[in-house]
Formats: C-alpha cells, sequence, structure tokens
C-alpha cells in the first residue's frame, strides 16, 4: 500500500515506530543506531515518547517479589568505585585545552590516518578528513588513528565538566555500539586500540559520543542520544 | 517520613529522590524504588507476560535509573513518565531478545486487546491530567482498529508482525494502518 508519504514524514513515521516499539529485528537495529548516531532524529523518538506519555498513567500496578531490591542492592555492590575513566588511566599524555562552546548540539571530526596493510616503508601516513555537524558551536572531537599500530589520537573541545563524562563508541555499519572508554571534557588524548576494536575501525562506521555516568569501566551500551558523531572516512 | 497526599507533592517528592540518585545517593534509589516499583514492575510484567523475567527485567531497570539519574531534567520531564519509559524500553528490549521470544513462545495466548482497550485506569495522579485527556480524545478521533492497534503495541509491546497476525491482515496493510494512525494522532495533538 502506498501511502504516499514524504520523506519528512518517513523519518517521523520511524520515529513514532521505535518509541511505540513496533518494530523488530534488523529494522529494529536500524533505527536504534539511526537514533544514536543522528541527534535531530533521537529528538524525534523522545518527542514521541512525550506525546505517549499520558497512556503511562493506565497501567495496572503489581507488586514485585521481596528478592528485587536485594538483587538490585547485590548488582550495585559489585560495581566498581566510580572514580577515574578508562581512558584517561591508560594516558598519561593528558593535557588541558581551551574550552570552546558550551552547546550541546555537537560536531565531531575525524582525521585518519591508514596505511596499507602490508605497510611497505615508513612513507608520510595518508591523510583523511571527514567533519559532520549539525551546530557549529558544539563540541568537536577529532580523531586520528593509524591503523598500521592501533594508535588512536583524539583533540577534544568544548564538553562542559560535570556529573556525566563523554563516552566514545565506535558503531561499526549494521552493528551496535562497541565503547572505547570516557574520555576527557577536553584537551589531547592518545590510545592504543586493543586488536579486537581495531578490526571495527573500517570505513564507513561511525564514531560517536555519548554523556555517560562516570566509570572506570566502558559501557556495555549507550543510555541516550549521541551529542557528536561522525563517519570513519580512510584513503 | 509522610507520605504526600497530593500528586503535586507526589511529584516533588520523586524529583527529589531521582536527584539524589543522580549524586550517587543510594538510600534515595531506595526511596524511588518504594515509591515506584509497582507501577514499574506492572509495566513489565504486562509486557513480558511472565513473573520471573518480569522481576529479572525491573532489577536491570533501576539499575538503568541508578545510572542515567544524573541526566534525568524535571524541567523537560515528568518523573514517572521518564521513569516509566526506562521500564516499557527495558521490557520490550527483553521482549525483543532471544531469551524473550522463547519465553513468549511458550506462553498461552492472552486476550490482550479487551485488557488494552479497556477504560483508563484512574492512575493519573502522577501524569499532568490536561495532557492525557488531550491525548484520549485525540484517539478517539482515529479509526477503532487502528486505535486497538496502536494501544496494543503501547501496552503488549507487539510488533507490526504480531498485530498483523492477531488481527488477520497482511504485514504491509497493518503498517499502512499504524503509520497513518500516528501521523493523524500527530496532527491532531498539535492543534490542540
Amino acid at each position: 500500500m502506498d501511502d504516499h508519504l514524504t520523506p519528512a514524514q518517513e523519518r517521523d513515521a520511524l520515529a513514532a515506530e521505535l518509541a511505540l516499539g513496533l518494530l523488530d529485528g534488523q529494522a529494529r537495529s536500524d533505527a536504534l543506531r539511526l537514533s544514536l548516531s543522528d541527534p535531530a532524529f533521537a529528538a524525534l523518538v523522545a518527542a514521541w515518547e512525550a506525546k505517549l506519555a499520558p497512556l503511562h498513567g493506565e497501567w495496572a500496578h503489581a507488586e514485585p517479589g521481596d528478592g528485587v531490591w536485594s538483587g538490585i542492592e547485590r548488582q550495585l555492590a559489585e560495581r566498581p568505585a566510580e572514580t577515574a575513566t578508562a581512558i584517561e588511566t591508560r594516558l598519561r599524555r593528558w593535557r588541558a585545552g581551551a574550552l570552546l562552546s558550551s552547546a550541546v548540539a555537537a560536531a565531531l571530526a575525524f582525521v585518519l590516518i591508514t596505511r596499507p596493510v602490508p605497510a611497505p616503508t615508513p612513507a608520510a601516513p595518508q591523510l583523511a578528513v571527514a567533519r559532520i555537524e549539525s551546530d557549529a558551536a558544539g563540541p568537536l572531537v577529532l580523531a586520528r588513528y593509524n591503523q598500521s599500530n592501533g594508535l588512536m589520537q583524539l583533540r577534544i573541545h568544548g564538553f562542559e565538566p560535570g556529573a556525566l563524562a563523554p563516552e566514545l563508541w565506535v558503531i561499526p555499519e549494521g552493528g551496535a555500539p562497541v565503547s572505547l572508554g570516557q574520555i576527557g571534557h577536553a584537551g589531547e588524548a592518545e590510545m592504543t586500540m586493543p586488536p579486537p576494536h581495531r578490526l571495527l575501525m573500517t570505513d564507513g562506521a561511525t564514531l560517536a559520543i555519548t554523556m555517560e555516568p562516570v566509570s572506570k569501566t566502558p559501557h556495555p551500551a549507550p543510555s541516550g542520544a549521541a551529542v557528536a558523531s561522525g563517519k570513519i572516512i580512510t584513503i | 517520613m509522610q507520605w504526600p497526599s497530593g500528586a503535586d507533592e507526589a511529584r516533588t517528592r520523586l524529583v527529589a529522590a531521582l536527584t539524589a540518585v543522580g549524586r550517587g545517593d543510594r538510600a534515595a534509589l531506595r526511596e524511588v524504588y518504594d515509591m515506584t516499583a509497582a507501577k514499574l514492575f506492572g509495566i513489565c510484567l504486562r509486557i513480558c507476560g511472565e513473573r520471573a523475567s518480569a522481576e529479572d527485567v525491573l532489577q536491570t531497570v533501576y539499575i538503568k535509573v541508578w545510572e542515567r539519574a544524573g541526566q534525568f531534567d524535571a524541567a523537560r520531564a515528568s518523573p514517572i513518565t521518564w521513569l516509566a519509559t526506562i521500564a516499557r524500553n527495558g521490557a520490550i528490549d527483553w521482549r525483543r531478545s532471544v531469551a524473550g521470544r522463547a519465553a513468549r513462545d511458550t506462553l498461552p495466548e492472552q486476550a490482550a486487546f479487551a485488557v488494552a482497550d479497556g477504560a483508563p485506569r484512574a492512575d493519573q495522579s502522577l501524569v499532568a491530567a490536561e495532557e492525557g485527556e488531550r491525548l484520549h480524545r485525540c484517539l478517539e478521533e482515529l479509526e477503532d482498529h487502528t486505535r486497538l492497534c496502536i494501544r496494543a503495541a503501547f501496552f503488549d509491546g507487539s510488533t507490526y508482525a504480531e498485530l498483523a497476525t492477531r488481527e488477520n491482515v497482511p504485514l504491509g496493510t497493518m503498517k499502512s494502518w499504524i503509520r497513518r494512525g500516528l501521523l493523524r494522532l500527530k496532527d491532531c495533538l498539535g492543534d490542540g
């Protein structure tokens, strides 16, 4: 059946479908990934959740068993002390940088240095730049990745210090986000990517940043929408 | 501690507790749990369909609340809506998972439509009554089968495929009903 929806209506309908939970399988994965990498789409999903919110007044209440709270307490007790961040502890070379703006909408640009896999000579690395902006005044992260030795260098600007820390994710095409750990609010950072993660740093994969509670270990999944994202481009 | 008498007081107290959870206060998490567990468990139980899984999901919901409370913004969302959305999304994640599918396959067929379209319960204490009235008026303007399916998706966590099977219509027809219904719903809410 052809409903002649405009592209904007299609996008809004997809946001509604995700908010309502109608999607399954690949369609659901695709929509979840879009909401993670595209703050404007995530805002549409949130708007639909808000429209439908009055229905939350209709749920029948039910009493959970006594074991639920003790299970929650046990899980909280098992969590590591939440102080330093993963990448920060691995990094020794941390320098404070200039804070730019504090706008939530963001820009993230990636610079990738790659070499052919069998690197014949240490020739000048090739350079690629990708820049995706939703707001020129937002936070900006430049990432530079050397495929031959797995070294990722970050230049970070414009995140407000606070209760939440920026966490970096790589999202392979057609896959779920994988945390690369938390990064600082500003400055420069370097990390050597663990070999399993190097395989994810391919052309077309997305790097994204979400704001997460401070944690020493990478989170298994993002808790909110991306504040910045950009595609990896290799040359 | 005195139990609040009015909806505003309950909301104020829940916002205060959630804000404290955002600062890492575990006692405040217990307070949030005591105020909201029956409601959030109702959500998990309805969507998961059985107690053991619903209780597992409820635990993960409060762990998420613990992790995300710092992101709660009382200026943007009502606290109970924020919590109910986390619970509903958690239960739907479980239903869409392999474990959820396997468990659901062994459950008896639910008389879900009858329940889903029952008269709205009077549990509006923490939800803004005025917005609720407008949404219900707009839902009433939709065709019956469209409204039933949208409500079944919300309250049962049904997918397009499940709704198409239940209503015995092709998948494309079901998508078309619901998409048109949702866009009409948006128009109706927009001009209110």
